[in-house]
């Protein structure tokens, strides 16, 4: 204890020393309690075991939180009702902006009239397209949108001025009364007509512009060997139509625009990626990014849909500056529908063949997708379609177009499962089909064709651990599947449905990553013991701050009231891309390990000048640093740490992460590239009522494999809502257009997010495949889980009722016009007189069961063995595992144009390379 | 979404309540009569028909209470769900009604005068603007139905009321008042004419209560309602049937009413007359439900697609049937 030692008087007036917290340690309980063995690694020597080999941070291994059941460190904010959400941001001399909207679907705006509002009492400012001439969106590379509309209106909702008012109904008053001249263009709705040149396409991409059409961006990629597909004796073929969805999250976007005496800007609010709108503002203001402080309040549900820079953020800023008060604007939810960024509406051809081993010898697949007004994260959207389902099987061949087409409707984005979910739910319920064709168990079929840990996708993408098996092991068994599936009575089914997603991108959108870090932490610990952690990572619900106070509490041994979190503020924290692509537990918590190893060696040095024990034979435990051989000798944190501050004061320290080099090199190839992959496997059970389609989802297994729970109770509520968002898109949520073109339904009442009466009971089971890059093993929890629950739901309806539509939402009006159909081809009377499906096995079933049982092995090997060789996809085909296929075998197609034999009979979305880019027909300069 | 600002007259008094009215037209005020706000106030905020002045009736003691032969118009929903006395099929009905919060505010006035709803109606005044307004609700406008366009007549919207159909099966008589004295109805002549006139009331005339006959208590019944949500969702269709059960336990009369497919609420006891009593009773409920279907003429203007619930006013009705009897059999 500080306070025995004999003080030094008379060198200098010494102060009343003040002890900074109770006794030898800090924190809320007194008494440092010792190390948990179960909670250290086997390889350090405690009980824990690991099953999946030791991880590079067993060492750092402290017992305190990682792993633990944690409370989120904001949660009490919230259930107290003191988190402060984008409005509630109060700022004195606030006043209320409006944003004008356009009740066109794609008009020139030919001029606006504001005089109206102008002169009415209480209006402060008016803004329009003139006043912010440049450009912004999320891509550098697709910068398409403006605050306001500068020349064209692209959707209803679109925004053309924007008003500022002492209050809320002048607001509203002025907004009404600002009278635009349009001169109307012909609109687009049909996904299909995106395809079609255009006299007016809805952006104008110069000399870039596919054709004169509406398409934005457009992908083709074959690899593998097209002889695979040829060699098939089972293919399954399916057309999709999938409605667009919403987040739906509860707060409606709401920004606050303050410049302060100081002509700096601060901007409030609700963000996923506040340096993205750094950036777009820093543009669309004309003044330096430093000048701008971005603060990001509470986030009321993200999703996906916070984060693009906003026109409404830009607007704000706009009218702020003018009329020199803090400008605040929310949303009604109907603005919120018109803002968009959900889940793209999409057609799907997909086709999945495979050979007479049971092998999948190809997937291919033509997406449609409709992009709206703009182009958002489409770019990346269109990629995303196709090469996120190029895993977990090992495939043949892999036969991808894909293309984003803009339409008059408001903007597609970003949501959960980003580009994933529509395209794995088509082939995961084309595996269902294609097993049944086979007679063999649908899970026995993935269970033969999973790709070990440690391989190559055939586009590239590096896996490292992968617990796909134990997943669909765990949920088989849990479901008590063999004896349930095609096994129940009519209505009653069960269906299994698999996925895997990126856990970060490991493309930063805006630099090099060979140049700058992907995330950066910092740490400042004072004489008080307290840890301030900075980090720009945004909190948006899902619990990055309590994940990173988790990585430095664990590895400093400290409680989690030691640690704070200042995240908020872009004038404190280091640059950081945001929460999105599932990155900030991977990539965040890794910097934060980083920054925590340094303060960590500087207390065990200083320990070791205390106590003279050798560095490497010291030991952190809970606010303790002493000797692994003798626990008696040692110091408190503390004291520890106030040796290391002496001559220097506070602690600090600066921790980065950055994705190794990896992927292949052909055009696209980053697309969907990430440090690590989650895998997940759901079985669902279903109800459904044959007379009237309506399908009840009865209980949910689902299994993630987030490489390791460092917060169990986070990663069980990631799956939980996840299933519940899934669930909606496939049983009730679209975004329905009426005839017209309008959306009908841009309010909560008419977007059918399940309710409690329709959410099942969901079994989380957390597979830890121990990732050797994540932070601890962890990989990401926060979309994969949406993946499977989609799929799993369709194969289980299948199961009940014996049919399969191809169109989501599943409502039951779809559901019984197919029982319809069926009764008419099936001859029978009254839908309660239709068939269950049953399975009859093939021989292939024991093949597939033997390589599935010998893969198993083979996984388990790869997995713990340190000198493993390298395992390209297509060694299932024959191929040597350790070349990259297209090395050996001339066959091995990589290719990402089209050749003339495709385009003399292309795919719908695979049509968009009918179309020649201006730059190329020599028209333009 | 911004409730705009009305003036609020809280008359203590059924009197005070009808003379607050007379004045108020008199002085050629608009007004609105307001009881638990959960239909009026989401329409004011939509920009749907509001009004300047409102006349609350949650003062007005002698329009509450429930009781097995008289519901008051202020009773709550969910004291109906409640309520120990008043008739199963009306308690039925009244738990489906949106969620409990709303059931806690939503009245029984409430709920038969509720609105008609429509795609093209239930929007903020911007939407409607994008399609050149909505008759129902942008008078002035010249506006033209959106769901059947080119007629200015018919307005389409639907009535989507839970309780309407099973207080009509229950032969409930309905009570009004107004400055010029009062009158009562059977529930299905209280609806009237097209989804803007909606029901029989008169500028400054309000329900206020309604009435069940003794025979009542001797019905045993059933309601079916259609939607894509077991909560909240207004009913894409709803089907109430009942029968009466005479001392002897002998089927002695029925009575089907219907909710949801049209502009109005509607009886079915011309089709249910023809029900033999003497054939299969599972094999009369899907004949009836055919019949049924027939009859109803939904139009597209809600979530289902109106084919669907044509079709399913057939499942609705053989299902009230069939629970009816399961439950006759159980009692």
């Amino acid at each position: 204890m500080a306070s025995d030692k004999k003080e030094m008087v008379g060198y200098r007036q010494q102060p009343g020393k003040l002890d900074f917290t109770r006794p030898g340690s800090g924190g809320s309980s007194s008494i440092s309690r010792e190390r948990e063995s179960d909670t250290i690694p086997e390889s350090q020597g405690g009980d824990l075991p690991q099953p999946w080999g030791p991880h590079r941070h067993d060492d750092l291994i402290t017992g305190r939180v990682i792993g633990k059941p944690t409370p989120l460190i904001d949660s009490k904010w919230k259930v107290t009702g003191q988190a402060l959400y984008g409005d509630d941001i109060r700022l004195p001399g606030e006043i209320i902006g409006r944003l004008v909207r356009t009740d066109r679907h794609y008009a020139r705006v030919l001029s606006i009239d504001a005089s109206e509002a102008e002169s009415l009492p209480g209006v402060l400012g008016i803004a329009t397209g003139e006043d912010a001439p440049h450009a912004f969106g999320v891509l550098p590379v697709t910068k398409d949108e403006h605050a306001m509309a500068v020349e064209k209106v692209r959707h209803i909702g679109d925004i053309v001025a924007c008003v500022a008012a002492e209050d809320e109904d002048t607001a509203r008053l002025a907004a009404n009364s600002i009278r635009i001249e349009y001169e109307d263009l012909e609109p687009i709705f049909d996904i299909k007509d995106g395809l079609k040149d255009s006299e007016n396409p809805i952006h104008d991409r110069g000399r870039y512009h596919i054709g004169e059409s509406n398409v934005q961006k457009r992908v083709f990629q074959r690899f593998g060997r097209v002889q695979n597909i040829e060699d098939s004796i089972a293919s399954h073929e399916s057309s999709w139509t999938f409605k667009g969805v919403n987040h739906g999250f509860t707060e409606p976007h709401a920004v606050v625009a303050h410049w302060d005496p100081r002509g700096r800007l601060t901007l409030y609010t609700p963000q996923q990626v506040p340096h993205y709108v750094h950036r777009a503002l820093a543009d669309v203001l004309e003044i330096p990014m430093h000048q701008i402080n971005v603060y990001r309040t509470f986030v009321g549900g993200g999703f996906g849909g916070k984060s693009d820079p906003f026109p409404h953020e830009m607007c704000a800023a706009i009218l702020a500056r003018k009329t020199g008060r803090p400008v605040r604007i929310t949303f009604d939810r109907e603005e919120v529908f018109w803002t968009n960024r959900g889940r793209h509406p999409s057609k799907i051809t997909m086709a999945i063949h495979a050979d007479d081993e049971g092998r999948l010898s190809g997937i291919e697949t033509d997406a449609l997708i409709d992009g709206g007004g703009f182009a958002s994260f489409g770019h990346v959207t269109t990629y995303y379609n196709g090469v996120l389902h190029t895993a977990p099987y090992e495939i043949g061949a892999f036969h991808y177009t894909g293309a984003r087409v803009w339409t008059n409707k408001p903007a597609s984005g970003a949501m959960r499962g980003h580009g994933a979910v529509n395209s794995r739910c088509a082939v995961e319920v084309g595996i269902d089909d294609i097993s049944e064709k086979l007679g063999v168990d649908p899970i026995d079929l993935r269970l033969a064709n999973l790709l070990p840990p440690h391989s190559a996708t055939i586009t590239g993408f590096r896996i490292t651990s992968m617990g796909m098996r134990e997943c669909l092991e765990r949920v088989r068994a849990e479901s008590g599947w063999d004896e349930k599936f095609r096994n129940m009575p009519l209505g009653k089914g069960i269906g299994v449905g698999c996925g895997f997603f990126i856990s970060g991108s490991g493309l930063p959108i805006h630099w090099d990553p060979n140049k700058f870090p992907h995330a950066t932490v910092h740490l400042k610990i004072d004489m008080d013991g307290g840890v301030t952690i900075h980090t720009g990572a945004a909190d948006i619900g899902q619990g990055s701050d309590t994940v990173v106070a988790q990585a430095v509490a664990e590895v400093l041994g400290l409680p989690m009231d030691m640690i704070r979190i200042r995240s908020r503020e872009s004038d404190t924290s280091p640059v950081d891309l945001g929460s999105y692509s599932s990155r900030v537990t991977f990539m965040n918590a890794n910097a934060a390990v980083s920054a925590a190893m340094q303060i960590r060696s500087e207390l065990i040095s200083a320990a070791s000048e205390i106590t003279g024990v050798d560095e490497k034979r010291i030991l952190i435990g809970d606010r303790r640093v002493y000797s692994k051989d003798d626990p008696s000798n040692g110091v408190s944190y503390l004291e520890a740490l106030h040796k290391a501050q002496e001559d220097r004061g506070a602690l600090l320290a600066s921790g980065s992460y950055r994705t190794p080099p990896m992927g292949k090199m052909h055009k696209g190839a980053a697309a969907g590239l990430a440090p690590a992959y989650s895998f997940s496997a759901y079985v669902a059970e279903v109800d459904v009522d044959v007379e009237t389609g309506k399908i009840k989802v009865e209980k949910v297994w689902a299994a993630h494999d987030c490489g390791k729970a460092l917060n169990p109770l986070s990663v069980e509520g990631q799956i939980i809502g996840s299933c519940h968002m899934g669930l909606g898109q496939v049983i009730s949520e679209e975004m329905r257009y009426g005839r017209t073109g309008n959306l009908l339904n841009p309010d909560l009442l008419g977007y059918k997010i399940p309710t409690v009466h329709e959410m099942p009971e969901v079994v989380p089971i957390i597979v830890e495949s121990n990732d050797p890059e994540g932070p601890f093993g962890a990989k990401e929890a926060g979309e994969g889980p949406l993946l499977p629950i989609l799929p799993a739901v369709c194969n289980a309806v299948y199961d009940a009722i014996g049919v399969r539509i191809q169109e989501l939402p599943m409502t039951p009006d779809k559901i019984y016009r197919a029982v319809e159909s069926t009764c008419r081809k099936g001859g029978f009377e009254s839908p309660l007189d239709l068939p269950s499906p049953r399975l009859v096995l093939t021989s292939l079933s024991k093949t597939l069961k033997e390589r599935g049982a010998q893969h198993s092995i083979r996984d388990k090997m790869r997995r713990l063995e340190s000198e493993i060789g390298d395992y390209h996809n297509g060694a299932l085909f024959g191929n040597d595992p350790e070349t990259p296929p297209e090395e050996l075998d001339p066959d091995w197609h990589v290719q990402v144009l089209p050749d003339e034999e495709y385009l003399e009979e292309p795919g719908l979305a695979g049509s968009a390379w009918l179309h020649t880019e201006r730059r190329h027909r020599g028209e333009v300069e | 979404m911004r409730t705009p600002a009305f003036n609020v007259h809280t008359p203590n008094t059924l009197d005070e309540a009808v003379e607050t009215a007379r004045k108020l037209t008199d002085r050629e005020v608009e007004f609105d009569w307001i009881s638990g706000g959960t239909d009026l106030i989401p329409n004011y905020k939509w920009g749907i028909n509001p009004k300047s002045d409102v006349i609350s009736l949650a003062a007005v003691e002698e329009i509450r209470g429930v009781s097995m032969y008289r519901i008051g118009a202020m009773a709550r929903l969910q004291d109906i769900v409640e309520s120990e006395e008043v008739h199963p099929l009306i308690s039925e009905a009244a738990a489906s009604v949106a969620s409990i919060m709303i059931r806690r505010s939503g009245t029984l006035g409430g709920n038969l005068c509720l609105d008609t709803r429509c795609f093209w109606l239930n929007q903020s005044e911007t939407w409607r603007r994008s399609i050149d307004y909505c008759h129902k609700c942008d008078e002035g406008t010249g506006a033209d139905c959106r769901v059947i366009p080119n007629q200015n007549e018919l307005c389409v919207a639907t009535y989507q009321g839970d309780l309407a159909p099973a207080l009509i099966c229950l032969g409930a008589v309905v009570h009004l008042a107004s400055n010029s004295g009062r009158r009562e109805m059977p529930l299905e002549k209280f609806f009237q004419l097209d989804g803007i006139t909606r029901n029989v009331l008169r500028n400054g005339e309000i329900v206020t209560h309604v009435e069940l006959p003794e025979s009542s208590s001797s019905m045993v019944g059933s309601y079916q309602k259609l939607r894509q949500r077991d909560a909240w969702d207004f009913p894409e269709g709803g089907v109430a049937f009942a029968v009466h059960i005479d001392k002897k336990g002998k089927i002695s009369g029925l009575n089907m009413a219907s909710t949801g497919f049209e502009s109005i609420p509607r009886s079915h006891k011309d089709l249910v007359d023809s029900i033999d009593m003497g054939a299969e009773w599972g094999l009369e409920a899907k004949r009836l439900g055919a019949e049924l279907k027939r009859t109803v003429r939904p139009v597209l203007n809600t979530w289902f697609p109106p084919s669907y619930r044509k079709k399913m006013a057939s499942v609705l009705a053989k299902r009230a049937m069939e629970e009816a009897a399961k439950r006759v059999t159980s009692a």
